[in-house]
């Protein structure tokens, strides 16, 4: 897994080829001396505490704003969006500080906020929709930013991003090479990635090349079915995302790497096809029809 | 899964129809709502039956836990079954939490969000125990009510940070989710939840049980007083993104605590643990000690994690070392200095505390006004750490005057500066002077 060469992000310091290679060592500091041991030399009141050191999350939204997303999708997206922060802001809990950051991609890319934001303070900026298709050229700027000198840039320890892309039809330009870019970057590899696609014109294979699997492809058809299913993506893998991995069922052997490899994308694949397909929703008006 | 809708009726095992009021919160294993049943109102807890693995079994076992009851009334313990719906989902109903609890949770954030009704934002607002003594209180709670449990021959299981509810200002302890809470040797499932289960559990080489319950207890404590992670420090930080073989190293295979003597290589890191590297100084020993054993030799060896009667006992005796001093600052007896072994003097004031031995233990207790001893620290046969036996308060009639009140339901015997000692009935006390001895019974006392 680690033989593929990366290309050349402009924002990202190293370049090793290591399966980890973004994963540098995160700077530590030394303790401090022990020479001073005063009582009184440092903040002693046993009840004044900081918040426990939480992991970061990042999830990354890919959006589809292309002029064909005009009108009721871009409408029913910017709600369900607008509803969906309050309903993740606990998945963290006290172990994850959750943060949000938004790509749009039409003929340009252009990040929602210049930083992933907090998600108790995140607000979402209503979308507008015009021009075309510009998939490769997102895959690339998330590539920059998804790094250590980019957006993934806690001191503390953090978990894999989540990436959730949404778009309603093909792209305009040459998104393979923008893959291939994305597919070198150690996060992307660890990512939990989920896509939907938005009516009849998305195409789901090139969003399973993108999430690496089948399963973690969802379509919506209609109004209806696109607020269900972003906010089942996007509550499920953050909670998946949040979390360390869960236990395997079957205890009596010892569990070793190649059992949790990817355990988590796993997971989000069966958990996301076992709603999606509880779901039965089917008398809303297609999104292609009636315009 | 199928959720309930708002306004919703639910079957109750024995009748009755429990009403949906709203959502209170959803976790792993199912969603938690605000229902009404037989005029009151209760929390249902309604399972995603397809994320578990023995629906019939966990059932069973639920069944049993009600007709047991509680071990004792720090649990919010299941009380009625729902009927099963036709795809054979159930759930239960529990009483609500309490006013004045705040989540584990949001202590270990030291803040909760509240959700302005109008414009929907997310305000912060702290959470912090309002005592030294209300915090070392809690910690004896969580500590006795797992003692409670495993004496009825039942574990946890999954035991973790959202397990309980926890009252700021009196320590007073609530253990929620008390629905995988199995016979000791049986599990429905549940695996726990990672940074919290013990080592064997991460590995898959043992199903969560009594040993594992310790592991997590130390960790719960640990996380409680030490505002951090044992397990994660240098070693684990350098891994920068914790993947899940990440975490089977530093949680399973190879976990270091981060203050293992013998092992330096995963000690906190400035800037990201602050609050393990403060609070690492501000403990004494026996307490670090016992951390040091819970996170070392009880990584490997389940017997020799520390059991809750000695946890309870430790913690018993933090609280009694516990200084409020008149210039503010209030610590641990540990963080004065000591001119003899009698006296402790606040480093910032100067101020100096008396103390007083008694005759079942080696440590002083330090006197000042307000300090409190209980039931259980003068009488061998009690296990009663909540009720107060005795506090130093200043005389009503002779302001200045410091003495111990009797707070018991005993009758103790005092010496006075005469030599002889008097009968001190309930809600009587005397002075505190230098020969002072107190008896109160099978225990004594002097300054």
């Amino acid at each position: 897994m680690s033989n593929e060469n990366m290309k050349d992000p402009a924002l990202n310091a190293n370049q090793s080829a290591s399966p980890l290679d973004d994963f540098e060592p995160a700077e530590t500091v030394a303790s401090s001396s022990a020479s001073n041991d005063n009582m009184l030399d440092f903040d002693d009141d046993p009840l004044s505490a900081t918040g426990v050191s939480r992991k970061s999350l990042v999830i990354f939204f890919l959006i589809d704003t292309s002029g064909s997303m005009k009108g009721k999708k871009m409408g029913e997206l910017n709600t369900v969006m607008e509803e969906l922060i309050p309903e993740i802001r606990r998945v963290g809990e006290a172990d994850t500080e959750v943060k949000v950051a938004v790509l749009t991609f039409s003929t340009e890319v252009r990040w929602m906020y210049s930083t992933p934001i907090p998600i108790e303070d995140f607000e979402w900026a209503r979308l507008r929709a015009s021009g075309v298709t510009s998939m490769g050229a997102a895959f690339k700027e998330l590539n920059q930013r998804m790094s250590r000198n980019g957006f993934l840039n806690s001191p503390s320890l953090s978990f894999a991003p989540v990436i959730f892309l949404m778009t309603d039809g093909y792209p305009s330009d040459d998104y393979k090479e923008g893959l291939k870019e994305l597919q070198s970057n150690s996060w992307y590899k660890f990512g939990l990635k989920a896509a939907l696609g938005i009516g009849q014109e998305a195409n789901d294979n090139i969003l399973a090349e993108f999430t690496g699997s089948k399963d973690i492809v969802v379509h919506a058809y209609s109004g209806g079915q696109l607020a269900q299913m972003i906010k089942i993506i996007a509550v499920t893998s953050s909670q998946i995302g949040s979390k360390s991995m869960t236990l395997s069922d079957d205890t009596g052997r010892e569990i070793g790497e190649e059992d949790v490899f990817a355990a988590k994308q796993k997971l989000l694949g069966q958990q996301i096809q076992d709603l999606v397909t509880s779901q039965t929703d089917g008398n809303d008006v297609p999104f292609d029809t009636g315009w | 899964m199928v959720e309930l809708e708002i306004g919703q009726e639910v079957e109750m095992e024995f009748g009755g129809k429990a009403k949906v009021l709203s959502v209170i919160g959803s976790g792993g294993q199912g969603t938690v709502y605000l229902v009404r049943f037989n005029g009151q109102k209760w929390a249902l807890k309604w399972y995603d039956i397809d994320k578990m693995n023995k629906p019939k079994a966990f059932r069973k076992n639920l069944q049993t836990n009600i007709t047991d009851g509680p071990p004792s009334n720090k649990f919010l313990w299941p009380k009625y079954l729902t009927k099963e719906t036709e795809d054979g989902t159930f759930g239960y109903i529990m009483e609500l939490k309490p006013d004045g609890f705040d989540s584990f949770v949001d202590i270990l954030n030291t803040y909760k969000l509240e959700i302005d009704p109008l414009t929907g934002h997310a305000v912060k607002r702290p959470v912090k125990f309002t005592s030294l003594s209300a915090m070392v209180t809690c910690v004896i709670n969580i500590v006795n009510a797992f003692r409670q449990l495993h004496r009825a021959g039942k574990s946890y299981q999954d035991l973790n940070d959202g397990g309980f509810f926890i009252n700021v200002n009196t320590g007073a302890v609530l253990v929620c989710d008390c629905d995988n809470i199995a016979p000791d040797g049986s599990n429905f499932g549940i695996g726990g939840k990672p940074g919290y289960m013990a080592p064997e559990v991460v590995r898959g080489i043992a199903q969560p049980n009594v040993q594992t319950d310790k592991y997590s207890l130390a960790v719960v404590l640990f996380k409680l007083l030490f505002r951090g992670d044992p397990m994660e420090g240098e070693k684990v930080v350098r891994d920068v993104c914790l993947t899940e073989s990440s975490e089977l190293k530093h949680y399973g295979q190879n976990a270091v605590f981060v203050y293992d003597p013998n092992d330096s290589s995963n000690r906190p890191v400035r800037g990201i643990h602050d609050n393990v590297i403060k609070f690492w100084r501000i403990y004494p020993d026996y307490i670090k000690d016992a951390f040091i054993r819970s996170f070392t030799t009880g990584i490997s060896e389940p017997t020799k994690r520390i059991i809750e009667n000695e946890w309870q006992k430790l913690f018993i005796r933090l609280r009694s070392e516990i200084i409020q001093c008149g210039c503010g600052r209030t610590n641990f007896s540990s963080m004065f200095v000591q001119p003899n072994e009698k006296t402790f003097k606040c480093p910032k004031c100067g101020m100096e505390f008396v103390t007083m031995g008694f005759s079942n233990r080696k440590t002083r207790m330090p006197l000042y006004l307000g300090c409190k001893f209980y039931t259980c620290e003068i009488n061998p046969e009690s296990d009663d750490f909540m009720t107060v036996a005795g506090e130093l308060v200043e005389n009503k009639l002779k302001p200045g005057v410091l003495g111990i009140k009797n707070c018991s339901d005993r009758k103790w015997k005092a010496k006075m500066p005469d030599g002889v000692f008097y009968d001190i009935a309930p809600g009587k006390g005397f002075p505190v002077w230098q020969g002072l001895e107190i008896d109160f019974g099978e225990i004594k006392a002097q300054i």
